[in-house]
C-alpha cells in the first residue's frame, strides 16, 4: 500500500477513495491472466504443426476438365481437445492459486463460456465434416444452411465459428469478471486478427502450400502470447512494488 | 482499535461521521449503519464483497491489522449475520475464511449509497458563509 493512498483526513469522499484501493488490491490479487493466455497462444501456435503434419493434397473431379485441386488441413479433435484442456488447466490453476492466496477467484464465469462456446465450434466442425467437405462447385452445409463457401458472408461465418467464438469472447468475458482493460484491449485485438479477412496469397505464402495456415495461426498466436508476457512482467513489477 | 499498527489502511482509520446528532435527523449520517461504517468492518466487507470468499490472512495484510483486532471485528460482523466464518484446515494448517451473506451484501451496498448521497449533498451545499 503506497502513502499516497492514505488519506489526510476521513472523509466519505476519502472513505469511498480507500474502499476503491482495496477493491483495486483484491482485484490484482485475483487476476492470473498470463497463464490462459499462455496456454492459448502455445496451442494456437501449435496449430501451425498439426496444419502442416495433416496437409493433404488431392485432385477431384470437378466441372473443370483438368480437375482441381482440394487441399486438407488440420485435424478435427486438436481444437475440441485442446481447448478443452486448456480451459481445464485454467480452472485449475486459479482454483490453486485462490486458495494459496488466500482470495476467491472470479474465473468460473469465463471458464463455463470458453467451455460452451467451444462445445458450439465443436458441433458446428462436427457437422461439417459428417455432412461431407464441399466439393468445388458445391454449396458448404452449415446446420442445414446451403452456403456458397467462396462468398464473403460464408468466410466470415467460418472464421467465426473458430478461434473468435472459442477463444475471442471468453477472453471478453475474462476481461469483464477481472474488470481489466487491458484484457479487453487484447480480446478485441484477438477479435479483430481472427475476423478479418487475410486475403489469398498473404505474406507470399499460396493458398495451397502446406505453410498457408502460418498467417492464419502465428498472428491470433503471437497476439496471445504478447499479451501472456506483458500480463506476467505487469504483476511481477506489482508483485516487488507490493 | 490499538495506535501500534504500523501500516493502516485508509478505512482502518478513525473516521468522524459516526456520531449522530439531533439536529441532522434528515440527514444521510442519520442512515449510516455504525456496525457497518466503523472503518475496519467497512473494509472487511468490501474485500470480502470483491472477493466472494476470503482467508483471514489475506484481510489481515490487506487492512494492515493485528490478528487480535481482525477477530474482534470479524465477531462484530459474524454476530450481526453480515458475514459467514467457516474454518478448516488446507494440509496441516488451519485456516479461516469467510464469505459476505446476502444481508452483508445489502448493508454494503446501502453504506456506500449513502456515502456517495453525503458526498452529493456535501457538493450541493457549498462552503459554509464566511461570518
Amino acid at each position: 500500500m503506497t502513502d499516497a493512498s492514505v488519506p489526510a483526513n476521513g472523509t466519505p469522499h476519502e472513505v469511498l477513495a480507500g474502499l476503491g484501493e482495496l477493491t483495486r488490491k483484491v482485484r490484482a490479487a485475483q487476476r492470473g491472466t498470463w497463464f490462459p493466455l499462455l496456454l492459448l497462444g502455445a496451442l494456437t501456435l501449435g496449430g501451425i504443426l498439426v496444419s502442416r503434419l495433416t496437409y493433404r493434397m488431392l485432385t477431384v473431379p470437378c466441372p473443370d476438365p483438368g480437375g482441381c485441386t482440394l487441399v486438407r488441413q488440420g485435424s478435427p479433435l486438436y481444437w475440441p481437445i485442446g481447448l478443452g484442456l486448456a480451459y481445464l488447466a485454467t480452472a485449475v490453476f486459479y482454483v490453486r492459486r485462490a486458495r494459496r492466496r488466500g482470495v476467491g477467484t472470479a474465473v468460473r464465469p469465463y471458464v463455463l463460456t470458453g467451455i460452451a462456446l467451444l462445445a458450439v465450434v465443436a458441433a458446428t466442425s462436427l457437422w461439417v465434416t459428417r455432412h461431407g467437405m464441399p466439393q468445388p462447385g458445391e454449396p458448404l452445409d452449415l446446420w442445414g444452411l446451403h452456403l456458397d463457401p467462396a462468398s464473403p458472408a460464408t468466410r466470415f461465418v467460418a472464421r467465426l465459428t473458430g478461434g473468435a467464438l472459442a477463444v475471442g469472447l471468453p477472453l471478453l468475458v475474462l476481461a469483464r469478471v477481472e474488470r481489466s482493460r487491458a484484457l479487453l484491449l487484447l480480446a478485441v485485438l484477438y477479435l479483430a486478427v481472427e475476423l478479418l479477412p487475410p486475403g489469398t496469397g498473404w505474406a507470399g505464402i499460396a493458398i495451397t502450400s502446406p505453410w498457408a495456415f502460418l498467417p492464419q495461426y502465428a498472428l491470433p498466436g503471437a497476439v496471445l502470447l504478447l499479451g501472456a508476457l506483458g500480463f506476467a512482467l505487469a504483476e511481477r513489477t506489482r508483485g516487488r512494488a507490493a | 482499535m490499538t495506535n501500534d499498527q504500523p501500516a493502516q489502511h485508509p478505512v482502518t482509520a478513525q473516521h468522524p461521521v459516526t456520531a449522530q446528532h439531533p439536529a441532522t435527523a434528515q440527514h444521510p449520517v442519520t442512515a449510516l449503519d455504525d456496525v457497518v461504517h466503523q472503518r475496519v468492518r467497512l473494509g472487511i466487507l468490501t474485500v470480502a464483497h470483491q472477493a466472494r470468499r476470503v482467508e483471514f490472512g489475506f484481510l489481515r495484510t490487506a487492512l494492515g491489522l493485528t490478528a487480535g483486532n481482525l477477530s474482534q471485528h470479524l465477531t462484530v460482523l459474524e454476530k450481526a449475520g453480515l458475514i459467514a466464518v467457516e474454518k478448516g484446515y488446507e494440509g496441516r494448517r488451519a485456516r479461516t475464511w469467510l464469505t459476505l451473506t446476502p444481508d452483508g451484501d445489502r448493508a454494503l451496498r446501502a453504506e456506500v449509497a449513502q456515502l456517495k448521497r453525503l458526498i452529493h449533498e456535501f457538493e450541493q451545499e457549498g462552503p459554509a458563509p464566511a461570518s
